[in-house]
């Protein structure tokens, strides 16, 4: 009995050594923790459990049968952060460079769908050289069975991917489906064919880096939602957004004790606008003095930076915070800023996480490159999103809220709960030169009377009074005293019940 | 007394002088430009007058602007502040003309000090010492011999067009002038075309000491004792502290009276200073000049008198007489004061504009040993801008002792939290600990000479580094608790962890931790036992409290992962994980810094005055690339390194933001 005992001590060891040591050694060398450890620093400290460990592939052409290594290149299981259940899956480099085979597909399976029975959110760590080629449409048919529970679990269980080496080819499109991507800077890149395709198909040369590094994901497509340092400060972020996330959409977002006090007044919001309406400020700022402790988890920072969005807590309760930036192209609503902000929007209504929007928007992005790019589409998915959002909706405008981006950025008028407006507000129809223009054409060569009519509009209409006095702003509140209307407003929502007309799924302009 | 006077000035000075006249119940107007609308002084004011728009050229130095605002708001008088109109003896005179009382001297003194030439002369006559030396011509070597003799060695013989270290030779005896004076002259001729040489006492170990008089207009002055400002940097003062540590009864008393003397020569009528260049070797002292205004730093001299200087020019200028006897003047205890600048000392003191996101002074009142005094003009959310002063505020604190007043200083410095600009706090609090400064054997070239490659924080004293880890595992253990308490567990939190490492900089410190409500215990590598007790909660970014039972207070900056402390001169990032995690960061090998080398970022935000390259051409290390302005400064920037120029990426006119690429080389 005690060595059949100690043999499978002996097989477990054997399978925890992967693809052995002198390839865990390059591994460490190239800057990169182990699969195994990466789970390690991912979960509360001895919670993981792993689940087939002994698999191994089936594959019995081109010599395969003769090499099998315990694990076939994933490994999988289930633990917590904080105490917390989550559902893990990390690719082993050293296995078989982490390729995909039959049986490490159906090994990430299985997780996805106890993730989705159990309800707890499924995170997945990306290191690998793509398909197993020698098992052909096997392999194939094993990202299907991947991408199958991604579109299934979409919306009902939270998935964050993070590439920690190479993410090619049929390994992309589950990372894609997944809610949040994160990269690692200088060790992961992700793109769908490689540089040696590219040259030979397109003549372009390009490296692994500028084609599909996160410099380029986190900036220029905006693919992936942040880029870390290293793999431990990945990780370690991992564990920070994830206690921002309820397990489920089943549930409410966690809560957690906070040592600040609701009634916080922050009497530096009140010279926060700029005395010039077109001198910018930063809305960081005014986020971060409103969340509780000035804790926020930023996604997305360096892509349509004009517009902000992440995760604060208000009483310790998770809210979306979404802020135009008008330190970057004045907060202008573009198609990078109008997809990114819908994106996210959507994930906080799927997952019952109230949204917090503070609004200091000119308008839409004029010019060729924007329409030719489909700006109408891209920024009818913002408006679409807010507008089917039924989670609790606090809207603050702190200075302007022009034209059809006044209306998109979770106004009134599409179901937004409870519509604040700061006094700097100006909500109007566009800016007073723009108006002036077209009401008063005729006055359009004598600047005299155009500097008159400019003026007139300004104090009758660049305020936020118009639309109070409709009823389009529930109040107009002391910038200092932000924090705490929005928390009351939140308090009176959180039983808030709101469905839309039942329907298959709607159409949002993809 | 005056019923209502008008500031003519903006600021701390501002809220100073409103301060002064709230207590004696004189109304005050404040005048202001675009950019102070909003400020403090503003706020304060009884009255305000808006002057135009934000430079000082088209606002707070427009005379005419300042006597409509007088006459339109009946104030009496006007008090000029310091910089800006104080100096000026045109609007003292046009003050008088309008029959407004100027809150200063009288313009013959403010003339007659105002040039330097003309001041030294009228105070060798009123027999306050200068600086021995020779201004005629000199004929031959053997003359310039004779007249070193007559001066006292050390001497200086310089160019008269020198300059830049160029044209200058020290010389400590009569071979050394004879080897001296040829080469000066030579070097004179080629370099300058001009060989005209003077030869003046040279100064060893250079400090910078003034006397503070107070004179009236029935012909009393007393001197309020020295202050030493010798900290400087760039001409600029930055640490001040009264009294001198290099003072003795004797000299004190002979430069006061010296200074009095002077005074008396031109009528002095109000605050006034009158600056010595004095010999840390011998305690000999030299005039420099005198100003004729009220100090930045008159704050040290308050702490140690007890009068109020502003109200004494007040008083003075409204006509009473001097009410201070110089026999009753008495020097209680120690004061210093840091002035808090908006720059990065990190990144050679380059000026730093923007919001201010938080602005937490040091609350006033006892803290140690000593007392606090804040004077600034600044409130959270106000805007540090291009156009004034990159001052923000003044840190002074007074205790009985030199020693005690320093450690309150530095303590003070350590619970001052400024975000959204950079600050020098943290340089000035690496001066409180640093040892020759302790000592007190200071010169004007201590910066230069204690910090020669700029400054790069202080490394981390056994003590500091206790006191961090300490302060990290606290926070850590705050943050773990609270983490640990969060909704939807799938069991009851597990005890706390007590067995961590924490990573202070590159150093790996096993410690183990006992984490209570409000403070912990720490054991350091198995060895050293520690208590931490602090009312900290997650935040705040000050932690105060007690390292065993030592008052301790720690800057905290979150970073992306790990906390960024701050003590004194020390900045530095720690860690605090498993001891599983410890060793996956020692597995990580350190990421290569990108060469930066190759590129030339803009060090700080501001305008582009000037591209002196283009694209294409070679340039040699030191040589000047472009200029950029920012804060009234204009700041040269320089190439690294030989190179060529690949791209140029910015004109004259653009703004440049901190660390944004500007030039590029191949």
């Amino acid at each position: 009995m005690q060595d059949i005992i100690e043999q499978l001590e002996a097989r477990r060891e054997r399978a925890r050594l992967g693809g052995g040591k002198q390839r865990i050694e390059r591994q460490h060398e190239k800057g990169k923790l182990t699969a195994r450890e990466r789970v390690e620093a991912l979960l509360d400290e001895g919670s993981f459990e792993e689940y087939d460990m002994f698999v191994e592939h089936q594959c019995a052409d081109f010599g395969m049968q003769e090499q099998k290594i315990p694990g076939d290149g994933v490994i999988t299981g289930q633990g917590t952060i904080n105490g917390r259940l989550v559902y893990v899956f990390s690719k082993d480099f050293t296995v078989f460079g982490g390729s995909l085979s039959k049986a490490h597909a159906a090994k990430i399976v299985k997780v996805q769908q106890m993730a989705v029975r159990n309800g707890a959110p499924v995170i997945g760590i990306f290191d690998a050289g793509g398909a197993r080629i020698q098992e052909g449409v096997d392999s194939l048919a094993g990202y299907a069975d991947i991408f199958m529970e991604n579109v299934l679990s979409s919306g009902v269980i939270p998935q964050i991917s993070v590439i920690m080496g190479p993410c090619a080819g049929g390994d992309v499109y589950s990372p894609a489906m997944t809610d949040f991507i994160f990269m690692v800077k200088d060790t992961s890149y992700m793109y769908v064919t490689g540089p040696d395709v590219v040259k030979t198909v397109t003549n372009e040369d390009v490296s692994h880096e500028s084609l599909g590094g996160a410099s380029v994901h986190a900036k220029k497509s905006g693919v992936v939602d942040g880029a870390f340092e290293n793999d431990i400060e990945a990780l370690v972020q991992m564990r920070r957004i994830f206690d921002f996330l309820p397990l489920s959409n089943k549930e409410r977002p966690p809560e957690r004790p906070t040592f600040d006090l609701p009634d916080r007044e922050e009497p530096s919001l009140d010279s926060l606008i700029p005395a010039n309406p077109n001198s910018p400020y930063d809305m960081k700022e005014l986020i971060e003095k409103v969340a509780d402790e000035g804790d926020f988890f930023e996604i997305s920072p360096d892509f349509g930076a004009n517009i902000i969005v992440g995760f604060g807590r208000l009483e310790g309760s998770t809210v979306g915070f979404v802020a135009n930036q008008p330190m970057t192209l004045a907060g202008v609503l573009d198609i990078d800023a109008s997809r990114k902000a819908a994106r996210f929007v959507r994930f906080c209504d799927c997952f019952n996480i109230p949204i917090v929007t503070f609004v200091d928007v000119p308008g839409f992005m004029p010019g060729t490159k924007q329409e030719y790019g489909g700006l109408i589409k891209h920024g009818a998915k913002l408006l679409f999103a807010y507008a089917e959002a039924t989670v609790p909706k606090v809207t603050v405008i702190t200075r302007k809220a022009y034209g059809g981006a006044y209306d998109v950025m979770s106004s009134k008028h599409l179901r937004g709960d409870v519509n604040y407006a700061w006094p700097t507000a100006e909500i109007a129809v566009m800016g007073a030169k723009g108006a002036v223009e077209i009401i008063f054409r005729k006055d359009l060569g004598d600047p005299e009377k155009i500097a008159e009519h400019t003026k007139m509009y300004e104090d009758n209409f660049a305020n936020p009074y118009v639309a109070a006095r409709k009823g389009y702003i529930d109040d107009v509140i002391r910038p200092h005293s932000t924090r705490k209307r929005v928390i009351k407003a939140l308090r009176s929502l959180r039983n808030k019940d709101v469905k839309n007309p039942p329907k298959k799924h709607d159409n949002i302009p993809l | 007394m005056f019923e209502k006077i008008l500031i003519a000035n903006r600021g701390e000075i501002a809220v100073r002088v409103i301060k002064t006249c709230r207590r004696l119940g004189v109304k005050t107007v404040v005048v202001y430009s675009d950019a102070d609308a909003g400020s403090m002084a503003v706020e304060m004011a009884d009255e305000t007058v808006h002057i135009g728009p934000s430079a000082a050229s088209e606002s707070y130095l427009v005379m005419d602007k300042i006597v409509d605002a007088v006459k339109k708001t009946g104030a009496e008088a006007v008090h000029p502040g310091f910089g800006f109109l104080s100096e000026n003896s045109e609007f003292a005179k046009r003050l008088e003309t309008e029959g407004i009382t100027f809150i200063g001297p009288n313009p013959y003194a403010i003339e007659a000090m105002g040039d330097k030439i003309s001041s030294k002369k009228l105070a060798a006559e009123a027999g306050v010492s200068t600086v021995p030396g020779h201004m005629g011509l000199i004929k031959d070597t053997k003359e310039a011999v004779k007249i070193s003799r007559e001066i006292g060695y050390p001497v200086m013989i310089k160019a008269s067009a020198g300059g830049g270290g160029k044209g200058i030779r020290v010389a400590a005896n009569d071979k050394e002038v004879e080897e001296g004076y040829p080469a000066v002259k030579a070097e004179a001729t080629n370099a300058f075309g001009d060989d005209r040489i003077f030869i003046e006492k040279f100064i060893l170990n250079p400090r910078h000491v003034e006397i503070q008089v107070m004179g009236d207009k029935h012909g009393n002055a007393v001197y309020l004792f020295e202050r030493e400002c010798s900290i400087q940097r760039r001409n600029q003062k930055v640490l001040e502290e009264a009294p001198s540590p290099l003072l003795d009864e004797a000299t004190r008393k002979k430069m006061g009276e010296q200074a009095v003397a002077l005074a008396k020569a031109v009528n002095y009528d109000s605050a006034g200073t009158v600056e010595f260049v004095a010999s840390g070797v011998d305690k000999s002292f030299y005039f420099l000049e005198m100003n004729t205004r009220l100090q930045v730093e008159h704050p040290v001299t308050e702490m140690i008198t007890g009068v109020d200087l502003v109200e004494q020019m007040l008083r003075v200028a409204a006509g009473e007489k001097l009410a201070l006897k110089q026999k009753d003047l008495k020097i209680n205890g120690w004061a210093i004061e840091s002035r808090v600048y908006a720059e990065d000392p990190y990144r050679n003191f380059l000026p730093s504009i923007g919001r201010l996101k938080r602005f937490h002074p040091t609350p006033e009142g006892p803290l140690g040993k000593g007392t606090v005094r804040v004077d600034s003009g600044v409130r959270e959310g106000d805007e540090i801008s291009m156009f004034y002063d990159p001052m923000i505020a003044k840190l002074v604190t007074h205790a009985a002792t030199r020693d005690e007043a320093l450690d309150t200083q530095a303590a003070a410095l350590d619970r001052f939290h400024i975000e959204g600009i950079r600050d020098n706090i943290s340089f000035c609090a690496a001066v409180m600990d640093e040892k020759r400064f302790r000592s007190g054997d200071i010169t004007t070239a201590y910066i230069k000479d204690e910090f020669p490659d700029g400054f790069h924080g202080t490394p981390a004293t056994d003590f500091q580094r206790t006191a961090l880890i300490c302060t990290a595992a606290f926070l850590h253990g705050v943050f773990t608790e609270r983490a640990s308490m969060i909704s939807g567990r799938l069991t009851a939190p597990t005890p706390p962890r007590q067995d961590w490492v924490v990573i202070l900089g590159d150093e790996y410190h096993p410690i183990h931790l006992e984490q209570g409500l409000g403070e912990a215990t720490i054991t350091i590598n198995g060895g050293s036992k520690h208590m931490l007790v602090s009312d900290w909660m997650p935040g705040a970014h000050l932690v105060e409290g007690a390292l065993d039972g030592e008052p301790l207070a720690v800057k905290v900056a979150d970073r992306t992962e790990g906390y960024e402390l701050s003590h004194r001169g020390v900045r530095v990032r720690a860690l605090v994980c498993t001891p599983t995690m410890a060793k996956f960061h020692e597995r990580l090998p350190e990421k290569e810094k990108p060469d930066m080398s190759k590129l030339i970022i803009s060090p700080m935000p501001g305008l582009v005055v000037s591209v002196d390259v283009t694209p294409g051409q070679d340039v040699k290390e030191g040589e000047a690339v472009c200029v950029v302005e920012a804060m009234k400064m204009q700041n040269i920037i320089r190439a690294e390194a030989d190179g060529t120029v690949k791209a140029v990426n910015v004109g004259a006119g653009d703004s440049v933001a901190a660390d944004e690429i500007m030039i590029e080389f191949a």
